[in-house]
C-alpha cells in the first residue's frame, strides 16, 4: 500500500476549498454562466409546463370519459355501433346479470334513435335519446344544463330539446313537437311530445339535434316495450381495460358487442396518440439543444482551463479533485438553473391548473362532439416537474464525461505549454 | 538530495527523433542554489521537468532523497510532487479566482494542514516575500513580479524538499528580477532552502552559488563558487 492509497478519497477541508474554486469559476465569465444557466432554467419551464398540460389533457379527457354521455363500456346488440338501427336491440334481462361483476356498480339503458321533428311548417332530423330520466340525472348532471324550464323532476312525461334546436325551429316551452320515425322491425312510430325544458349540451354540434325523452317514452314511441339499444357500464373504478376484457368473456359475443371508449371514439385517440408522439418529438428536440449547448459551454470550460489544470495538477494536485472542481462547476449551474426553472414554472403550471386553457382548432372540434368539456386544467402532478429535473441533470453529468476524460488523460506539461 | 543517473531522454513522434538529453549525471545537495544555464534548446526544461516529476526519462533514474521517482505511479508522482517538491513556473502560476493568501494556502490544504498551522505558514510567508500587505488580492491584481514572489511562497507552503523554477524570471523587469532574486537568496540563506533554477539571465547566473551549463543535452560544465 504507498502513501497515496492510503489517503482518504477526499476530506471536508479541502472539498469546502474545491467548492469555493467551483463557485468562483462560475463567476469569470458571468456571460456565458447567465446563459447556460438561462438556457436551463427554459428547458425546465418549457419541458415542465408542456408535460402538466399533456397530462392534464389526457388526465381531463379521461376524468369526462367517467361522466360523460358515453361512459367508460358500453354493451350494444351485436352489429349496433356500425349500423345504428333500432332493430340491433335487446332485452335489459339479458344482461343484468353483469352487475355480479364485482368493479360493475350499475347498468343504465338508453334507446339511441333518429326521427323528423316538425313543428308547424318545420321540421328537422334529430336523434332522441330516451334514457332512465332519474338514474342518469346524476351521473350526467343533465339537470344543471337545463337552461329554461325544468328537468324531469317529478315527472317522466315531455322532452328535453337542445338550445341550437331551439333556435332553428323557432321553439318555446310548452310548444309541442310531433316525431316522426321508423319504429323497432318497420312498423310507423309517430307522437306528440311537450317541451317542458331547453338543454345546453355545451356543443353547437349536439344542441342543434338533441331531443332527450324518458326510456319508457321512447320504447312507446318506437313500439319496442322493454327493449334497448345501449346499456352504459358504471364502473367502481378506474380500471376499464381488464373489467372489458372480463364482460366479453361473460356475454354471448355473437349477440352483443361490449366496446370501451376508444373503441367508441377512435378519432380521440388518434388524436391523443398524435399529441403525444408530438410532445415527445418536441421534447427530443429541446434535450438536443440543451445537451448540445451545454456540451459547448463543457468543451469551452475545459479547453480554456486546461493550462490552469496543468498547474494544478503539476503543483500535486490529485486528478480527481481536479475533476470534482471541473463538473462542480457546471453542476453548480445546473442545479441553479433547474431549482430556478421549477421556481418559475410552478406559478404558470397551477394558474393554468386554477384556470384551465380554452382548448382550439381540431382538436376542439372533436373533443366538443363526444360532449366533452374542451378545457385543459394542466396537470399538477410533482412527478412531472421530478422526472424532467431528473433528465437535465443527467445530460450534465453526462456532458461532464468529457471533461472527465480530458482531466484523466491531462499531461500537465503539455497542458502547460503555451 | 537529488541523484540523476544516466538520464536520456528523447522525443520521438514517428517523423522526428530528438535527444533532448543525452546522459546527464548531476547530484544536488540540499542547501544548494544552483543555476542551469545554456542556449535555448539545451534541455533545461526537460531536465527540470524530470526532477520534478512531471516527465518522465527515456533511460536513468531520478532520485529524490530514499525514492527513485521512476518507479512511480501517476497517482503517486502527483502526491510525491505535493509534499517534496516546490515548483515555480515561468508565468501564469497562480489559480486566478484565489487571493494571494489562498493561493498559498492552497496546497497545505490538500495536505491536510491545521487551520492554525495554514495560518500562521501564510502570513509568516507572504512576510518573506514582501507581500503582507497585499494578501487579499487575486493575482490579476497583482504586479508580475508580485505574482511571483506568491508563486514562491506557494512552492514553500508545503515543505518541499527543494524548489525548482523553470525561468522564474523570464517575464519580469530588472527591477522585480533582483527582487525576487534577493527573497530566493534570503530563504537560501536562512532557511537552507533548496533552490534549482534555469536562467537565460547574466544577472541571475551571476547570483548563483553553483552553476551548470548545458549544451545538446550534456552538461558541458558545473562550476561551484
Ligand atoms: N514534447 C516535445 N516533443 C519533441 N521535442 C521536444 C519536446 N520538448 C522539448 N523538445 C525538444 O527537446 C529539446 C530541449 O528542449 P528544452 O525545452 O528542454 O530546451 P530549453 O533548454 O528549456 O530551451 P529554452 O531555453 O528555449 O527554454 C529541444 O530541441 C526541443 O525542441
Ligand atoms: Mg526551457
Amino acid at each position: 500500500m504507498s502513501f497515496w492509497d492510503k489517503q482518504p478519497y477526499i476530506t471536508f477541508v479541502p472539498f469546502v476549498m474545491l467548492f469555493k474554486l467551483a463557485w468562483r469559476n462560475i463567476f469569470r465569465n458571468k456571460r456565458r454562466s447567465i446563459i447556460t444557466v438561462s438556457s436551463i432554467i427554459f428547458a425546465v419551464i418549457f419541458a415542465v409546463f408542456m408535460r402538466s398540460l399533456q397530462y392534464g389533457a389526457y388526465g381531463n379527457m379521461l376524468k369526462n370519459i367517467v361522466s360523460s354521455y358515453l361512459g367508460y363500456i358500453q354493451v350494444h346488440k351485436q352489429g349496433f355501433w356500425t349500423e345504428k338501427t333500432l332493430d340491433n336491440s335487446f332485452s335489459p334481462e339479458d344482461i343484468t346479470y353483469l352487475l355480479d361483476h364485482e368493479n360493475v356498480s350499475y347498468l343504465s339503458y338508453r334507446i339511441e334513435g333518429f326521427a323528423l321533428a316538425s313543428k308547424d311548417d318545420n321540421s328537422k332530423p334529430v336523434a332522441l335519446l330516451g334514457l332512465d330520466v332519474q338514474q342518469e340525472k346524476n351521473r350526467l348532471g343533465l339537470d344543471k344544463k337545463v337552461v329554461q324550464g325544468e328537468y324531469f323532476t317529478n315527472r317522466k312525461t315531455g322532452i328535453l330539446v337542445g338550445i341550437g334546436l331551439r333556435d332553428i325551429m323557432s321553439l318555446r316551452l310548452g310548444d309541442s313537437i310531433i316525431f316522426l320515425s321508423q319504429g323497432y322491425q318497420g312498423s310507423m312510430a309517430s307522437g306528440s311530445y311537450p317541451i317542458i325544458g331547453f338543454i345546453d349540451l355545451k356543443t353547437p354540434e349536439l344542441n342543434k339535434r338533441t331531443v332527450i325523452m324518458d326510456l319508457a317514452q321512447a320504447q312507446e314511441l318506437f313500439a319496442m316495450p322493454n327493449m334497448v339499444t345501449t346499456a352504459v357500464l358504471g364502473l367502481k373504478n378506474d380500471n376499464w381495460e381488464e373489467t372489458q376484457q372480463e364482460v366479453i368473456a361473460r356475454v354471448d359475443t355473437n349477440q352483443l358487442e361490449v366496446l370501451n371508449w376508444n373503441e367508441m371514439l377512435p378519432e380521440l385517440q388518434q388524436l391523443i396518440a398524435v399529441d403525444k408522439a408530438g410532445g415527445l418529438f418536441v421534447l427530443f428536440i429541446l434535450y438536443s439543444i440543451i445537451t448540445f449547448s451545454l456540451f459547448g459551454t463543457v468543451l469551452m470550460l475545459t479547453e480554456e482551463r486546461s493550462f490552469e489544470y496543468g498547474v494544478l495538477i503539476a503543483v500535486g494536485m490529485a486528478k480527481n479533485k481536479v475533476i470534482i472542481v471541473a463538473i462542480l462547476e457546471t453542476i453548480l449551474m445546473a442545479i441553479t438553473g433547474i431549482i430556478a426553472g421549477l421556481a418559475f414554472a410552478f406559478p404558470v403550471v397551477l394558474y393554468f391548473n386554477i384556470y384551465p386553457i380554452n382548448l382550439s382548432g381540431q382538436m376542439q372540434e372533436v373533443v366538443e362532439k363526444y360532449g366533452f368539456e374542451a378545457l385543459i386544467p394542466t396537470s399538477l402532478d410533482p412527478s412531472i416537474a421530478l422526472s424532467h429535473a431528473g433528465i437535465i441533470f443527467f445530460i450534465v453529468l453526462v456532458v461532464n464525461m468529457y471533461t472527465i476524460v480530458k482531466i484523466k488523460r491531462l499531461e500537465p506539461i503539455k497542458a502547460m505549454r503555451r | 538530495m537529488i541523484k540523476v543517473t544516466h538520464v536520456t531522454k528523447t522525443y520521438d513522434d514517428g517523423k522526428v527523433r530528438v535527444e533532448a538529453l543525452r546522459g546527464i549525471n548531476v547530484e544536488i545537495k540540499n542547501g544548494e542554489f544552483t543555476a542551469i544555464v545554456g542556449p535555448s534548446g539545451s534541455g533545461k526544461t526537460t531536465l527540470l521537468n524530470i526532477i520534478g516529476g512531471l516527465d518522465t526519462p527515456t533511460e536513468g533514474n531520478v532520485i529524490i532523497g530514499e525514492t527513485n521517482i521512476a518507479h512511480l505511479s501517476e497517482n503517486q508522482l502527483i502526491d510525491f510532487r505535493l509534499n517534496h517538491i516546490g515548483f515555480v513556473f515561468q508565468s501564469y502560476n497562480l489559480i486566478p479566482v484565489l487571493t494571494a493568501k489562498e493561493n498559498v494556502e492552497f496546497l497545505m490544504l490538500l495536505q491536510n494542514k491545521s487551520e492554525a498551522e495554514r495560518d500562521e505558514r501564510t502570513t509568516k510567508l507572504l512576510k518573506a516575500v514582501g507581500l503582507e500587505d497585499q494578501i487579499n488580492k487575486k493575482p490579476n491584481e497583482m504586479s508580475g513580479g508580485q505574482q511571483q514572489r506568491v508563486a514562491v511562497a506557494r512552492a514553500l507552503a508545503s515543505k518541499p524538499d527543494f524548489i525548482l523554477a523553470d525561468e522564474p524570471t523570464a517575464n519580469l523587469d530588472s527591477a522585480s528580477t533582483a527582487n525576487l532574486l534577493d527573497i530566493m537568496y534570503r530563504l537560501n540563506q536562512e532557511e537552507n532552502m533548496t533552490f534549482v533554477f534555469s536562467t537565460h539571465d547574466q544577472r541571475v547566473i551571476d547570483r548563483a552559488k553553483r552553476v551548470i551549463t548545458i549544451e545538446d543535452g550534456k552538461i558541458l560544465s558545473d562550476e561551484i563558487r
